[in-house]
């Protein structure tokens, strides 16, 4: 039973027009369902005839699915809709900056141009002993290749590690948390249920098979944008190899809304690159409420920020660079005057 | 008298065919009734196929042939498409033709191969401690050259080579060990120059493997017709891979008919071609159909060759001034699971020229590991040499207060520079052609601004601390003893006959620009034929090694002289006196004073049709490569034949450089390292092509900075599978990596010992990116941050955290 | 139904992961049956018990006895309590995310595993110092019982010998769960490697992959064992003629009445003595 990695194996391939019609094809084919999105996580996984779905049910012709509009005082965003139309969007751009900036660092142009804002944030990880096809804790085994002690496992996890050491990979992840977004989730029986973005993601303690809250025939429609962040001081750095297609390996996003005396009154701050989730750092929300948006409130809070961090062998580096982003998004960077 | 082409841009005529998708690469082809072939890759890293079971495959409908290594011809040994004995993971064992690539990777499936795993080791040192587990059944290192043999890929003996406990004493300090050596060579007064050093340095210094990854992976289409094997393959040098097609398959190369009008790009891993192209072929002929394998980028991060890897130590004296009184050098290579490859002897060499050590002794093991085949990649050996004595150079200048540029200057090789041991015939030490370091060091420092940018290095702004490096990128860089045939036929143009790849590169165009100037022919008047053995190409340099542009220049300067001289001859046979009486000019020979007497080239072609004997082709010269004679008796008839061998002497070995300039700015806050500024000069002889040139000093330092930055190969050690199997694992460099405004100049200054002055360029640019970002970022953060590449942000930052050098110290393949 | 679980390691080989899980559900469902099964039996029961008449004149005749006998000291109580409470947390953590039940589980399991480890090595100790260690014991000599209890059963009045301290059932429950136990819990030790404790360098690659899957397939075994076994403990615990036994866990002491009904005085001798703390 020899293994091979290309082409991709035959599937039926289901293009509906309407959400309900998507979840009856899931109901239909139950585990042999696949949800296709941008593809970009996806065929990976096809190509590699790791995942060897009976049916693909492709959303990209689902209408309402697509597409930015008003609600209420903020913004909804269709789950289909791509990076690049995210980007491009004028009022993500003049309000939710910390969304364009994230997205924005998300792989290629190409990629952006066919991958979504669903898909970034339900992606899978990039481990790449799972991507491997290595039967992993993940995968439904009982062992992580990550984790021993020849494991090569710089971009592994520092935090929140259970078993499984693999890390979130979405660069729009934690700017969404940091916004504060729900994430509009229509279930199996055609219910809806709205989940706060750092809720809609699970650890490997809880569920180490899946990266979302999503539940088979469950389908993410939307994002929504409360207007509480909007136009807030942003900061996003996703700190990666190259500068184009790669992966972050700690990436920083936060919304902070300064008060007249200098004092921070609000902030929300997310990290990514550094747990199977992108973590909200809650205590270090509270911790700078009230404080000034400078060095010494800054150098606190990061070092709260990766308060039991547990490097692996290749990873130590990520704590330092986590708390260095910390500290960059609490009190900013400085600029160089260097003319070239 | 047309404005000489040499020197002057030019749009290239495949061009429009590459940009607007028309160009036909290997995988394009179809026949009819062609299947496709998937490969049944080893999952284990060494491994003895005990059995197999193809029926269920077999039985599949749509499933044409099975072939295993059993039906391939033994090579003597050396590697072969398939394999029963998989010596890295992802080998192929077997091939599945079928009617298309579903049914047979369906099949694959089925298939049942029972594998027996064997010993493996993946990292080089792990194989040399005692009890090391031995990479192959037969030993774990190739011996020193077998008498006789020569160039980097000389046949060699596998020994088995393992070292004291002792000789790992330091290792876990990070210091290379340094046991029993396989090969070495020492000239000068090694003690002498250490005892009389003011400064003594010694480092070791972990150089990455990389896969090549070139755009175009290695896929190939075959068929058979009448006894001929027609083959689509990607290929670097068309006329020197028809020859190991030959042999892979275990016929003559007359009968081999090899097309590759474009090939996207090999960087030394389709240099003569690539072995796997035989399997189509063998399944072809098994299956009675065409055969088309396309590989996969996850197959070519296996199959599709790496750079050797070096751990090297290198124990340098200087003097207070900084001048270079010893080195001593030693090498761990790795050369994968197959080889020998010489890329650490060309390391030792490249040190020897570029730094001029008075006293040097090189010593080094050449180790197999079970990972997968390298071969040459851009620069292989002067690279790697760069990376293990850049950081030691930059070290010292730093220690004693010597500007980074004037060590390399003072240190560098000028005119016919001598070289490497005294291991001449007559005991003499080989020396260069020509050397012009100094100069392009002077015209790149200013160019460069380079004391405006060194008086910031090492000033921090918030988070921020630049740094610069320079770095003399050095690699031989043309052969000798080539043929070329081009004719002049009665339509009154000249047609040359390129047996050169198109990789990429456009010497496969140049070389006949040179042949249009030595017979003052306009470009329009020009026609260049490539690309298929089937079109009758002359004996040419493999495109590898830098090597085309200097040899094929000199055997097509070689070839027009002698259209000249015929040209010349028929005139005076026409129209009297002596052929010296005659010139050429304005497409036509007449004789010199008297323009109108003459001919014009259109009939000078009838003329020596009429002729025939040497001036139409019926007649060859002795000398030239039976290839050359094959196809000269197919062109026979066609019109003035022009050929030859290059015979032009030259004194010396012919090498290039590239000095590299770079600024970084290195966040120590996150450890990531942003190039600014960089500038690339050559001195490679006399420009032929500008833009190209350019280009290449560009492109070729890019691979340079991408190995300092980031580009490297993971093998996951307790498994011994490649876990890097994916493009972007790999890492290759980005156009968002490069400054916008990266630069590159030429000194163009001739070589004196070739007719055209013009030598290769396209691998010195490699060692200049790589040394000088390594430099650039030693001289922000302190050389003693890293002592191995790539330095990505995990080293940096660790580093800078704990106060002292973090990374794993000896470990390859990170 | 799959016994085992099997997969592919890297190199492609086949490599035992775990028993598969059908066997959790299969014991579960066997622990339910047997409850069930006996429950319906005992209700037709003939099962022949000391007249009551024969009890009080034994009562009568060993009026020196003090009303409350000790059958479990303090110490083997509690053991018993923190060895039931870690033995709940182990099966909750096991089986409760297979059942679908998704929590982080890991850390309360091989907590719990360590409570129970400990509980068990403090229990052999003390077993084997402080206690009649073979009075939990079964034996060859264990036959004659066997006999008068299976014919008492069958409702049948014989003479043979009454369960001593234990009754016979009591002590082969003991033994299959001794098995089950240290099965688990060596399993289990050895497990930890696995995953990140404290204690050791997370190493899966310690032992090769049969040898894993071996202590995965015992692991697992012992584990879905002890789901039976701890179903039929607490059915039997809670059974009302068996309830005197339980309290008796609980408190300590069983009534004279109670001593004299149930046990062999020769094979269980109580002294005179003064009357136990409650």
């Amino acid at each position: 039973m020899a293994v091979i990695r290309d082409p991709m194996p035959a599937f039926e391939l289901f293009q509906p027009t309407s959400v309900e019609d998507a979840q009856a094809l899931l109901r239909r084919y139950g585990a042999g369902a696949w949800v296709l999105a941008g593809g970009l996580d996806s065929f990976d996984w096809l190509k590699d005839r790791i995942k060897r779905p009976e049916a693909v049910v492709d959303l990209s012709g689902i209408p309402e699915l697509r597409g930015v509009r008003a609600r209420g005082d903020g913004l909804e965003i269709g789950a289909m809709t791509t990076l690049t139309e995210v980007v491009r969007h004028g009022v993500v751009r003049e309000r939710y900056a910390l969304l364009l900036d994230a997205a924005e660092a998300a792989a290629s142009p190409q990629i952006r141009n066919q991958g979504t804002l669903g898909g970034n944030v339900s992606q899978d990880t990039r481990c790449w002993y799972y991507r491997a096809g290595w039967p992993c804790y993940r995968a439904g085994g009982n062992i992580c290749y990550a984790d021993t002690p020849e494991s090569i496992n710089r971009e592994h996890a520092i935090l929140g590690a259970d078993r499984c050491v693999a890390v979130n990979p979405s660069d729009t992840a934690p700017a969404l948390i940091a916004l504060d977004a729900q994430m509009v989730i229509r279930a199996a029986n055609g219910g809806e249920r709205v989940v706060a973005a750092e809720d809609y993601f699970v650890g490997p303690g809880k569920d180490i098979t899946r990266m979302t809250v999503l539940q088979p025939g469950d389908l993410l429609t939307a994002i929504r944008l409360p207007g509480a962040w909007a136009g807030a001081r942003f900061y996003f750095e996703k700190v990666r190899d190259r500068q184009v297609w790669d992966f972050a390996l700690v990436s920083v996003a936060s919304a902070m809304v300064v008060g007249a005396g200098g004092a921070i009154e609000r902030m929300r701050l997310a990290v990514n690159g550094v747990a199977a989730r992108p973590l909200r750092l809650q205590a270090v929300e509270d911790l700078v409420r009230g404080r000034p948006a400078n060095e010494a409130t800054a150098a606190v809070a990061a070092n709260l920020a990766i308060a039991g961090a547990q490097p692996l062998r290749f990873n130590a580096y990520k704590v330092p660079l986590m708390r260095n982003l910390v500290k960059r998004a609490i009190r900013g960077v400085e600029a160089t005057t260097w003319a070239s | 008298m047309a404005e000489r082409l040499i020197g002057r841009n030019y749009t290239p005529p495949d061009l429009v065919a590459k940009v607007t998708g028309r160009a036909r690469y290997a995988e394009d082809f179809r026949a009819d009734g062609m299947l496709f072939t998937k490969l049944l890759l080893s999952p284990m890293p060494h491994a003895r196929v005990r059995r197999i079971d193809a029926s269920a495959a077999l039985a599949m409908p749509g499933v044409k042939a099975v072939l295993t290594a059993d039906d391939l011809p033994d090579l003597g040994g050396g590697e072969r498409a398939l394999t029963n004995e998989p010596v890295y993971a992802g080998e192929p064992i077997l091939a599945v033709a079928a009617v298309d690539e579903l049914t047979a990777a369906e099949a694959i499936e089925r298939i049942e191969v029972d594998l027996e795993p064997l010993p493996f080791v993946t990292d080089p040192l792990d194989s040399l401690r005692p009890g090391g587990p031995n990479a192959r059944l037969e030993g774990n290192a190739w011996g020193a050259p077998l008498p006789g043999g020569q160039g980097p890929g000389a046949p060699a003996p596998l020994v088995t080579l393992k070292w004291t406990p002792q000789d790992f004493a330091e290792a876990d300090m990070g210091r290379l060990p340094m046991g029993k050596p396989l090969e070495e060579w020492a000239y000068g007064d090694l003690d002498g120059g250490f005892a009389g050093a003011a400064l003594v340095l010694d480092e070791t210094f972990v150089v990455q493997s990389t896969c090549h990854h070139p755009m175009e992976t290695r896929s190939a289409m075959a068929y058979w017709q009448n006894g001929k094997l027609f083959i689509h393959a990607s290929t670097q040098s068309v006329a020197q891979t028809r020859g190991n097609i030959a042999r892979w398959v275990g016929m003559s190369p007359s009968d081999v008919m090899l097309i590759c009008e474009y090939t996207g790009g090999g960087f030394g891993s389709k240099g003569g071609g690539a072995v796997s192209s035989v399997i189509p072929a063998f399944l072809s002929r098994k299956a009675n159909a065409p055969v088309m394998m396309r590989i996969t980028r996850e197959e070519e991060s296996y199959i599709g060759r790496a750079r050797t890897n070096m751990t090297g130590r290198a124990r340098i004296g200087f003097a207070k001034d900084g001048r270079i009184t010893a080195l001593d050098l030693y090498i761990v290579q790795d050369c994968g699971a197959y080889g020998p490859l010489g890329d650490h002897r060309s390391a030792g060499l490249a040190a020897s020229l570029i730094y001029q050590p008075p006293a040097m002794r090189w010593r080094a093991v050449n180790v197999i590991t079970n990972t997968p085949p390298r071969s040459q990649q851009r620069s292989p050996g002067p690279m790697q040499a760069n990376g293990i004595i850049e950081p030691v150079i930059t070290k010292a200048a730093r220690q004693l207060g010597v500007d980074q540029v004037q060590i390399r200057r003072m240190n560098s090789p000028e005119g016919k520079a001598a070289f490497g041991p005294a291991a001449g015939p007559g005991g003499q030490r080989a020396h260069v052609t020509s050397a012009f370091i100094k100069q392009a060091l002077d015209r790149g420092a200013a160019q460069f601004d380079w004391e405006a940018r060194k008086a910031r290095a090492g000033q921090r702004q918030g988070s921020k601390i630049r740094g610069v490096g320079v770095a003399v990128g050095p690699h031989g860089a043309g052969s000798i003893g080539f043929d070329s045939i081009m004719t002049i036929r009665p339509d009154g143009r000249l047609y040359v006959q390129s047996g050169v790849g198109n990789l990429g590169t456009h010497s496969v165009i140049d070389l006949a620009r040179v042949a249009a100037d030595v017979l003052d022919m306009p470009w329009d008047k020009v026609e260049v034929i490539w690309g298929d053995t089937g079109k009758h190409l002359p004996w040419t340099c493999m495109s590898v090694g830098s090597q085309t542009t200097h040899a094929m220049t000199r055997a097509n300067h070689a070839g027009a002289m002698d259209t000249r001289r015929k040209l010349q001859e028929i005139a005076a046979r026409d129209l009297g006196g002596s052929p010296d009486d005659y010139d050429i000019g304005g497409e036509r020979v007449y004789r010199r004073g008297a323009p109108g007497r003459g001919l014009s080239y259109a009939q000078a072609a009838r003329r020596a049709i009429e002729l025939g004997g040497k001036y139409d082709g019926h007649a060859v010269p002795e000398d030239i490569n039976p290839m050359t004679k094959e196809s000269a008796a197919s062109l026979v008839g066609l019109g003035l034949m022009g050929i030859a061998k290059d015979n032009y002497p030259r004194d010396g070995v012919t090498y290039s450089f590239v000095v590299g300039f770079a600024e970084v700015e290195v966040d120590i806050e996150t450890g990531k390292t942003t190039l600014i500024d960089y500038l690339g000069v050559g001195d490679v002889g006399t420009v032929i092509n500008p833009r190209s040139l350019l280009a290449q000093i560009k492109g070729g330092s890019c691979l340079g900075i991408a190995h300092a930055l980031f580009q490297k190969a993971v093998v996951d050690p307790r498994y011994g599978v490649t876990l890097g199997d994916r493009f972007h694992y790999s890492k290759p460099l980005s156009i968002l990596d490069v400054p916008a405004s990266m630069k590159a100049d030429a000194l163009d200054i001739a070589d004196p010992e070739t007719p055209v002055g013009a030598r290769g360029v396209g691998e010195p640019p490699v060692g200049a990116g790589y040394g000088a970002v390594l430099n650039a970022i030693a001289d922000a953060v302190g050389e003693d941050v890293f002592r191995r590449a790539p330095v990505t942000a995990d080293i940096v930052l660790t580093s800078l955290e704990n106060g002292r050098r973090m990374h794993d110290p000896l470990r390859a393949h990170v | 139904m799959g016994i085992l679980t099997w997969g592919r390691n890297p190199w492609d080989q086949p490599i035992l992961t775990h028993i598969s899980w059908d066997l959790f559900w299969a014991s579960l469902f066997a622990g339910v049956a047997f409850f069930v099964a006996h429950a319906g039996y005992m209700v037709f029961s003939t099962h022949r018990k000391r007249h009551a008449s024969e009890t009080d004149a034994m009562e009568a005749a060993r009026a020196d006895l003090p009303p409350r006998i000790v059958r479990h000291s303090g110490v083997a109580r509690a053991f018993h309590w923190v060895m039931a409470a870690a033995m709940f947390t182990l099966l909750l953590t096991a089986f409760l995310p297979i059942a679908g039940v998704k929590f982080a589980w890991v850390t309360w399991h091989w907590t719990a595993g360590l409570v129970l480890t400990g509980s068990i090595v403090f229990h052999i100790v003390h077993a084997t110092v402080w206690l009649d260690f073979w009075s939990i014991w079964v034996g060859p000599a264990d036959l004659p019982e066997l006999r008068a209890e299976v014919l008492r059963e069958l409702g049948h009045e014989v003479p043979g010998p009454r369960p001593g301290k234990y009754p016979l059932g009591n002590r082969l429950y003991h033994l299959v769960i001794v098995l089950a136990a240290l099965g688990v819990v060596a399993s289990g030790l050895v497990m930890m490697v696995r995953v990140r404790t404290p204690f050791f360098t997370r190493n899966p690659y310690l032992f090769s992959d049969a040898t894993w899957g071996g202590t995965y397939v015992l692991h697992g075994l012992a584990g879905v064992a002890l789901v039976g076994l701890v179903i039929a403990h607490v059915y039997f615990a809670v059974r009302p003629e068996k309830w005197w036994i339980t309290k008796s866990m609980i408190v300590g002491w069983i009534t004279r009445r109670q001593y004299l009904e149930h046990h062999d005085p020769d094979r269980w001798a109580v002294n005179a003595g003064p009357e136990p703390r409650a």
